[in-house]
């Protein structure tokens, strides 16, 4: 089974050290919370139907591409400057990682508000529901992620991870009525597209939480989530 | 714009006169005849901490030794330009040694105590000066002791000879004779390479803390501590100063192809 390691970040001989992680640690976290801002804002405006809220979404995702340089740049400042070694260095990697791909998420909330902003909200009933229901469940899971994520607690990691499950059962039911949808009115397929798009939006935003999850793990036990010794510690830590 | 980490560091050019510690200008030295230093212009930061790196025999010994008039100690010195502190050129005809050597502090890459006692060691400066009066003494050697780091570890004795203490203990004695006379620069030629790492650790951060009270110009051949210290770095090669910058710039994006090249070990 593998080793828990718990990260002592204020530990360090030098101060400033400690400070640098802990702001590095911060930095992602701010980052985190204006992407579930954008996410929520994203939501709010499908539901109202609401294309200047979604079109200020889309103009606010160039600052998450802004944090994310920051971010890089402060993990390469780190790594020259203090030639971080084990646990150091494996939260720093996981800190660029985690600001990649919260920089992907942003993109994709990007693509849904598109959808708001260009008005090609579905008008069906069942799609639409399905949508915001996915995107709810998108909300939940960035928050049980992030949370995990500044706790550096495994088990919620772990947990955050598994609502990845529901969100694709949930994507693929969308994508059947989607389908449904097309082939009665072949003709709006155009229209159709765009609604795919964000669909698979939602569902990728899932995909790239349980990264963050994994990277938890791996900051904890410094080893990939899907090796065949994290399955049994997995296995103990969910019962 | 939105930031997220706050940088507080200026870059070289950003700094005015008045956040110079150390001005140097035009300045040229020979050893024996030899052109070790070769028209050096840096402005050194108050109340930072500044790296000198580059191969062995660069100059940067020299370069340290420039600061306080050390050079002239060698018999076959010839030196031209300026060297200015507080809008005194250092190099005038006018000014005094001694004044200068008690504005400016000095520690070398060994620990070499005095065999006398650790309170001796660390008033010995102000002895020199003519200090006498006890109560005094007895202040700047607790305040230099704490300032060093090393107080909670000698307070009881005091009085025992300085040349008991470990390698690290003299060292830091060392930092506290130089900041018993409140030197606004301090000079530290590799000071921990005599040192095991977690003391170098110790060191370090001690330097750190003591950019609040005066300049700091650190000599080093770990590249890796000249990036952890230093606020700024100067990379040298052959006498002459390549490259002056953040020590952020220098070591994550080097302007010049040769200190990319010595700092990340490619030298030939
Ligand atoms: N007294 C002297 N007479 C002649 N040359 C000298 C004298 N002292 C130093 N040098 C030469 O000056 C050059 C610079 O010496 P310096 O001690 O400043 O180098 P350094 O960069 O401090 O090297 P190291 O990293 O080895 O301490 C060297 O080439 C050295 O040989
Ligand atoms: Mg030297």
């Amino acid at each position: 089974m593998a080793m828990r390691r718990q990260l002592q970040l204020n530990t360090h001989i030098s101060a400033k050290f400690n400070q640098e992680l802990e702001n590095l640690k911060h930095s992602v976290l701010t980052m985190g919370g204006v992407i579930e801002q954008q996410l929520v804002n994203t939501l709010v405006a499908l539901q109202e139907k609401a294309p200047s809220l979604a079109e200020r979404v889309s103009l606010n995702d160039s600052k998450v591409d802004v944090m994310e340089t920051q971010v890089e740049q402060e993990c390469m400042r780190i790594i020259a400057k203090r030639n971080p070694t084990a646990g150091d260095l494996r939260l720093i990697m996981t800190v660029s990682k985690t600001a990649t791909d919260l920089e992907r998420i942003g993109d994709e909330i990007a693509r849904v508000a598109r959808l708001v902003t260009l008005n090609k909200i579905p008008d069906s009933e069942l799609v639409f529901g399905g949508m915001l229901d996915i995107g709810n469940r998108n909300v939940a899971m960035m928050r049980a992620t992030f949370d995990a994520f500044a706790r550096q607690d495994d088990k919620a990691a772990i947990l955050a991870h598994q609502q990845d499950k529901d969100i694709d059962r949930v994507y693929k039911k969308v994508l059947e009525q989607t389908a449904a949808e097309i082939q009665l009115n072949p003709g709006d397929i155009n229209q159709w597209m765009d609604v795919l798009w964000a669909i698979r939006a939602f569902e990728r935003i899932g995909d790239r939480c349980k990264n963050i999850c994994e990277y938890v793990i791996y900051l904890t036990y410094g080893r990939d989530m899907n090796s065949s010794s994290m399955k049994k510690t997995v296995k103990k830590l969910l019962k | 714009m939105l930031k997220l980490f706050e940088r507080e560091i200026l870059s070289v050019d950003e700094i005015s006169k008045a956040q110079t510690g150390i001005d140097v200008r035009d300045l040229c030295v020979h050893l024996n005849g030899k052109l070790v230093l070769n028209n050096i212009n840096i402005r050194i930061p108050k109340n930072k901490i500044t790296a000198l790196i580059g191969q062995s025999g660069c100059g940067k010994t020299t370069l340290l030794n420039s600061f306080n008039r050390m050079n002239e100690l060698n018999r076959n010195h010839q030196c031209s330009g300026e060297v200015w502190i507080n809008d005194r050129d250092i190099y005038n005809r006018k000014e005094r040694i001694s004044r200068l050597r008690t504005q400016i502090g000095m520690v070398f890459q060994r620990p070499n105590p005095f065999p006398m006692s650790i309170y001796e060691n660390v008033c010995f400066g102000l002895r020199i000066q003519g200090e006498t009066n006890r109560r005094k003494l007895d202040d700047s050697v607790e305040r230099a002791l704490k300032n060093a780091a090393l107080w909670e570890e000698v307070r009881d004795r005091l009085f025992d000879s300085a040349m008991i203490l470990s390698g690290g203990q003299q060292q830091r004695l060392m930092i506290a004779r130089a900041l018993a006379l409140e030197p606004e620069i301090l000079l530290l030629d590799e000071p921990t390479s005599a040192l095991d790492p977690l003391t170098t650790l110790y060191i370090e951060e001690l330097i750190n803390e003591l950019k609040k009270q005066c300049t700091l110009v650190v000599v080093t051949h770990n590249m890796q501590q000249a990036a952890r210290v230093s606020d700024y770095a100067a990379f040298m090669h052959n006498g002459e100063l390549i490259e002056f910058s953040d020590s952020d710039s220098l070591f994550t994006m080097p302007a010049k192809q040769q200190t990319e090249d010595y700092i990340t070990g490619r030298y030939g």
